[in-house]
């Protein structure tokens, strides 16, 4: 596909939470194959505006289309099956399950294999078992496969969730703030795979994040929320000089130093 | 569990229970007592199969119990079923009320689910209670345990021969039982249950997962359920209700939830513990509250949830760091594309 495909295209969707308009009118495109980042201060309506795209909510209003098809009231498995993928706030794994375990799940899931009533053998089993590795091996989790996911640092588990959400095959995947609350190295690592997902995988991203160092230096798209409404939009640069952007970080400092 | 380990236990389980005819006298316990324990352990697997696997609190099997016991009684009593066809009945019908029920269930989740069950199961208690010339009503039915039905077909089946028929229905239903917690439908299940949510977001419906555990559940509750109305060669609407199922559910968690040999555990405590103490004292409920009670507070997971938790601590690989983090991220030459 061209690079200018739209794959995502959200227009004029709301949420409303009792008398909140968590998120109010917003619309947002995300084009193939760039890295698009969803900003804004907290209680801007990111994650909202995630649940509602991810079918994990569904909008009061507007229209969601995935690779051309309207999506809005689809269950969030179909929108899985169609190639959407998503990581949550707090990693969401399967805690008492190994590492290995978790991914198989996701592979098993996205080669029909979940409902077998018996492990299946052979080639299929040989497919499986690749795919896992070859999963594993990216998120470089290969080591630590039969440990249980409770065990793991929260940074890993983010890459297990990771590696569970490319476990079906997406095209675009939503990563609701894979940084947050991770040392400076766990960030640098998450960074290296996200670059990863578009450059080795040629995936779409989307992703919430409030460092704005990672945003400014990953990010080819910016969208801002602030307060349910879209502020602004435009590549890194433009959002760095835009005034209202400031303003609604304002006392926040961090656009200072960019 | 090492394969080899888990078939030698599994082995020495077995053997001891069909040596038991011989043994149980030596402890002055009637065999019928000892069939008892291995029919009802039916039953709470399918309990563990809803609650310990899945995380769905299964608080109305008793239903799909009862209705296995009248299905069977009934077509021994009205129809002159033998003892195998009165056992298919039981379970057909057993299976039939999870498909009625499912559809109502499966898409409840927590208290309502365990409610909703609760409120399903009581259906059927009182129209067994009050179809009296049915169902005998409160009284029960009483039926003369019939022939075995399959050749050689005419065959008295006594206290020992059903033993046996019930360790051969027990080990069938356990070795299926771990097949299904085993496979990878059963693997989803237990993803159900530590997190709905990423399993939708696996691209996987898991009400279509929940429709057919509660079928297979439903199955082994009206199989159980079939045996025990032969067993005890009654069947009365006590086998409907809630308590019943509380009972399972109380013999899955001292068992063990969510193991597969943790049902026969419980099973086993219950009702040998059940037997003994009501023959010393009318309140034997508050000994088994008591004895309930102490197993939650001392093992928490069950016997056999906490006998494995000890093995795989013994077990466990030495000088691995839960806490350690991973190493700096090193980009691999492998293609992980679509």
């Amino acid at each position: 596909m061209a690079p200018e495909t739209i794959l995502l295209d959200a227009s004029h969707v709301s949420k409303v939470f009792g008398g909140v308009r968590a998120v109010d009118d917003v619309s947002m495109q995300v084009r193939e194959g760039t890295i698009h980042a969803l900003i804004g201060p907290n209680g801007a309506g990111k994650t909202t505006f995630f649940n509602a795209v991810s079918g994990y909510a569904m909008p009061e209003s507007g229209h969601v289309s995935f690779r051309g098809k309207d999506v809005t009231r689809a269950l969030n498995w179909k929108r899985v099956a169609m190639g959407m993928g998503r990581t949550f706030q707090t990693p969401s794994v399967f805690p008492e399950l190994t590492v290995d375990e978790n991914v198989r799940l996701g592979v098993r899931a996205h080669a029909g294999q979940a409902f077998r009533l018996r492990t299946p053998r052979g080639a299929a089993a040989a497919a499986v078992d690749a795919r896992v590795d070859e999963l594993l091996r990216f998120v470089n989790l290969a080591a630590q496969r039969d440990r249980l996911v409770a065990e793991l640092a929260h940074g890993s588990q983010r890459l297990v969730e990771i590696a569970m959400s490319l476990s079906t095959d997406p095209v675009l995947v939503l990563l609701d703030e894979p940084m947050a609350g991770l040392a400076e190295a766990e960030t640098d690592r998450i960074v290296g795979v996200i670059r990863d997902l578009r450059t080795r995988l040629g995936l779409t991203v989307l992703f919430v994040e409030h460092n704005m160092r990672v945003v400014l230096s990953l990010a080819d798209r910016i969208t801002v929320l602030d307060r349910g409404k879209l502020l602004a939009e435009g590549t890194p640069a433009e959002i760095a000089a835009d005034e209202s952007v400031r303003d609604a970080y304002l006392g926040e400092g961090v656009l200072e130093h960019v | 569990m090492k394969a080899r380990t888990e078939l030698l236990a599994a082995s020495a389980v077995v053997a001891l229970f069909a040596a038991a005819p011989y043994l149980a006298p030596l402890v002055h316990l009637d065999i019928s007592i000892v069939s008892e324990v291995l029919v009802t352990a039916i039953a709470v697997m399918s309990v563990n199969l809803l609650l310990g696997y899945t995380g769905l609190p299964a608080f109305g099997n008793a239903a799909y119990f009862g209705l296995g016991a009248y299905g069977a009684a009934l077509s021994v009593q009205y129809l002159g079923f033998h003892f195998i066809e009165a056992i298919l009945v039981g379970t057909a019908l057993a299976f039939v009320g999870g498909l009625i029920l499912a559809p109502f269930l499966l898409r409840r989740r927590g208290i309502y689910f365990g409610l909703l069950s609760i409120a399903f199961g009581q259906v059927f208690y009182f129209i067994a209670y009050r179809d009296t010339d049915l169902t005998g009503g409160e009284d029960g039915m009483t039926i003369t345990r019939p022939y075995f039905g399959i050749p050689p077909a005419h065959v008295a089946i006594h206290e020992l021969s059903f033993y046996y028929i019930a360790l051969v229905a027990f080990v069938l239903a356990l070795i299926a039982f771990r097949s299904v917690v085993r496979s990878p439908f059963g693997r989803t299940l237990v993803a159900i249950r530590q997190n709905e949510a990423r399993v939708r977001f696996l691209g996987l419906n898991s009400d279509r997962f929940i429709f057919v555990a509660l079928l297979i559940s439903a199955t082994m509750a009206g199989v159980s359920g079939a045996l025990f109305a032969l067993l005890i060669n009654f069947a009365y609407p006590l086998e409907l209700d809630w308590h019943q199922s509380g009972y399972f559910v109380l013999s899955m968690i001292l068992g063990g939830a969510g193991t597969v040999w943790g049902s026969l555990a419980g099973a086993f405590i219950y009702v040998i513990g059940k037997d003994i103490i009501s023959t010393i004292t009318p309140l034997w409920q508050i000994f088994l509250g008591a004895l309930f009670v102490a197993c939650v507070l001392g093992f928490p997971r069950g016997i056999l949830g906490s006998l494995a938790a000890l093995l795989a601590r013994s077990s466990a690989p030495a000088g691995v760091d839960p806490n350690a983090t991973f190493d700096a991220h090193t980009p691999s030459e492998v293609n992980v594309g679509p």
